[in-house]
């Protein structure tokens, strides 16, 4: 044989060893069935949750006797009326709303910027040095972030000494309701951002300078045709930052220090303080229910696409 | 500075000159100058087309003068005033872009109104305006469309209709005709140039497609490594161009390499009848073009009427295109040069098949004579 100077790349050896160890495993015959298999970790997932909801459903069911620490035997809708009359709860369920809807405003507002600014740059460096400042506090988690935020704005924190060089008296900036959306707008940011830049990548430059040779101002383009045709990531990101804001836990615990319970505090003090897993489970589905009650809302006003999902071109 | 100066005074003189280009170099620092020393004025309601091969810098010079990007050296104003004395969004050039950037969120007729809203137009006026550009670009009665809900040559439409609506001083075209099939295309270089006729807007476009450019056109600028080769009419351009560059650009054409004997090419010892177009000095390396139109083709040992040369060749391939057939004959005394020519007669495909002995000449006129240039043809 004369020298040959083409060799098939590894990776399509890869490839073909890989197919022979499929065909065994998973015989053409089997091919129709391969949307199935495709779709089993989803199932197995959702599948998981499901056994899991019924277990819940199925304690949220029983109250707990005081008497004995045991849940009863009978079958009752109890948790679910106290849950409901309850004046405690129900000023829970309502700040957890509302610090969840400005906290979606809030993390929007500040992460178009960042992400347009990302998108849009031309200097490769400041794109990376902003990526970098997006994905660093995912290294730090949640609790810590939020201690670091104890030891800033605590009464002998780095502000309040700053303000008493100037001559200012200790602020109390921490165990209020600010200080918790304070917490989670930061933490929220990164999730927003990363929502919101395909959106934006998705926009040709074209198009918004078509908007200014069209006679738009800048903030007249960004408000015309940017935003709204950003409209589906906007959605996607609120959704995600709103659900997340819903059911956090650590931001209203530390920074709120008590004061400031969101649902899942609440739910957490029946579980492991006053040990009522019929209560908690009640209050757990009841989260459950708002949550997917308010996307499916979204869903149903603004359609699927605005997950980027059969989004149309 | 002198030759600022000039042009100042130059703009003041002629009233009617819309856009003047003088001396303009792009830099984006890759060692080459993507526009060097470009310069030409154009009259108020002329259809200039910039064309040229992808690279060659007609798209830069084309965003210079809407102002996209500042030209390193040089000066681009509109109807006298330098384009960057004033922001984007107060200039009045209308563009229709590349990929068109119509807004996907509004309908045909939101987009239309789009500028006029932007611009603070009269809000009385706008109805009558939207509906008369639409009616202009043939699309009456669809501006409640959403754009996905047009077709591609519609969206062409709504393009054009948005970027004239306002009246602009100056219409730019990106070469939003690059991405339609060629029947598309046809139709709507047709409909670009009635619309044009029709408001008198000045306007520049810019394309590669050399049919378009001699179509659309009232006068053309052929563009290659950054550098104007050649500013002229079509019909000019098609059959006086300045130099082996544009002669291949635009038509079929063959080119014949060798020296100039101070009266004819001599490829190989066979003088060969021309007309030299550059200033040549005798024995210089030249190099001859001719058309594949100007050949005429005959039996051999014939005589071809009135042509000043006549050579033996062989056909070499016969391609069919429809409306005519090109054959591909090559000569030996021409050290096997081939020569492309049309023949306007499809249903006698049979003339000559390959491998045919033909007779081939061309007269004096035909043969133009370049200097020849480093550059491969």
């Amino acid at each position: 044989m004369p020298d040959r100077s083409f060799r098939y790349p590894l990776r399509w050896h890869v490839m073909d060893a890989l197919e022979r160890g499929a065909d065994i495993l998973w015989p053409a015959t089997f091919s129709r069935m391969t949307g199935w298999l495709l779709a089993a970790p989803a199932i197995l997932l959702v599948g998981l949750l499901v056994l899991g909801l019924i277990q819940i459903g199925d304690a949220s069911m029983h109250v707990l006797d005081t008497s004995t620490f045991r849940m009863s035997e009978a079958y009752t809708l109890a948790n679910y009326a106290d849950a409901f009359t309850s004046a405690v709860y129900f000023k829970v369920a309502w700040r957890s709303l509302l610090a969840a809807a400005l906290t979606t405003a809030l993390t929007l507002a500040f992460a178009f910027p960042y992400a347009y600014a990302m998108v849009r740059t031309r200097s490769a460096t400041v794109r990376k040095a902003l990526l970098i400042a997006l994905f660093l506090p995912f290294f730090i988690g949640q609790v810590v972030r939020a201690y670091g935020w104890l030891i800033i704005l605590g009464n002998n924190g780095i502000v309040n000494d700053m303000l008493g060089v100037v001559g200012v008296e200790p602020i109390r900036l921490l165990f209020n309701f600010p200080a918790v959306i304070f917490g989670l707008v930061q933490y929220m940011l990164p999730f927003g951002v990363l929502m919101l830049a395909p959106a934006l990548t998705a926009i040709p430059e074209e198009t918004e300078i078509a908007a200014g040779s069209l006679g738009a101002s800048w903030p007249r383009a960004i408000w015309h045709v940017i935003l709204p045709m950003a409209r589906p990531g906007l959605i996607g990101a609120g959704i995600v930052v709103f659900t997340l804001s819903l059911t956090d836990f650590a931001m209203p615990a530390i920074l709120g220090g008590g004061s400031q319970d969101f649902i899942a505090n609440a739910i957490y003090d029946q579980f492991f303080r006053t040990a009522d897993q019929g209560l908690g489970s009640a209050l757990a589905l009841m989260l459950v229910a708002l949550g997917s009650l308010i996307v499916g809302a979204v869903f149903t006003l603004f359609g699927a696409g605005t997950l980027a999902l059969g989004a149309r071109k | 500075m002198s030759t600022a100066e000039a042009v100042r005074t130059d703009t003041a003189s002629t009233a009617t000159t819309a856009v003047s280009v003088d001396g303009v170099d792009m830099d984006f620092g890759t060692g080459t100058l993507a526009v060097r020393d470009a310069s030409f004025t154009l009259e108020t309601g002329r259809f200039l087309t910039i064309l040229g091969p992808s690279g060659s810098g007609k798209t830069t010079l084309l965003r210079l003068i809407a102002g996209f990007q500042t030209p390193t050296r040089g000066e681009i104003r509109i109807h006298g005033q330098r384009i960057s004395a004033k922001p984007p969004h107060k200039r009045s050039i209308g563009m229709v872009f590349q990929r068109l950037a119509l807004f996907p969120h509004m309908t045909a007729a939101e987009n239309v109104a789009f500028p006029l809203k932007m611009r603070r137009h009269d809000p009385a006026t706008t109805p009558d305006k939207v509906d008369a550009y639409l009616r202009l670009v043939r699309l009456d009665g669809l501006g409640d469309r959403r754009i996905h809900e047009l077709s591609g040559g519609q969206q062409q439409r709504v393009a054009i209709a948005r970027a004239l609506v306002f009246e602009p001083d100056l219409l730019l075209l990106d070469e939003p005709l690059a991405a339609l099939d060629r029947k598309l295309r046809e139709e709507m270089q047709l409909e670009f140039r009635r619309i044009q006729k029709e408001l008198g807007v000045t306007t520049i476009n810019v394309t590669h497609d050399q049919r378009e450019a001699l179509v659309v056109s009232d006068e053309i600028i052929v563009m290659d490594h950054g550098e104007i080769q050649q500013a002229a009419r079509p019909s000019e351009m098609y059959r006086n161009p300045a130099n082996a560059f544009v002669a291949n650009f635009i038509g079929v054409t063959s080119f014949l390499d060798g020296r100039f004997d101070g009266g004819a090419l001599d490829v190989g010892g066979v003088s060969c009848a021309g007309t030299p177009v550059s200033k040549l000095d005798p024995g210089s390396p030249a190099r001859g073009a001719i058309r594949a139109e100007q050949v005429r083709l005959g039996a051999p040992g014939t005589t071809l009427e009135a042509c000043d040369t006549q050579l033996d060749g062989v056909v070499d391939d016969v391609i069919f295109e429809g409306e005519r057939l090109v054959y591909v004959v090559t000569v030996p005394a021409l050290g096997d040069a081939a020569l492309r020519i049309y023949h306007h007669d499809p249903a006698a495909q049979d003339l000559y098949g390959a491998g045919a002995a033909v007779r081939v000449g061309w007269t004096e006129a035909d043969l133009r004579i370049f200097k020849k240039t480093g550059e491969p043809a």
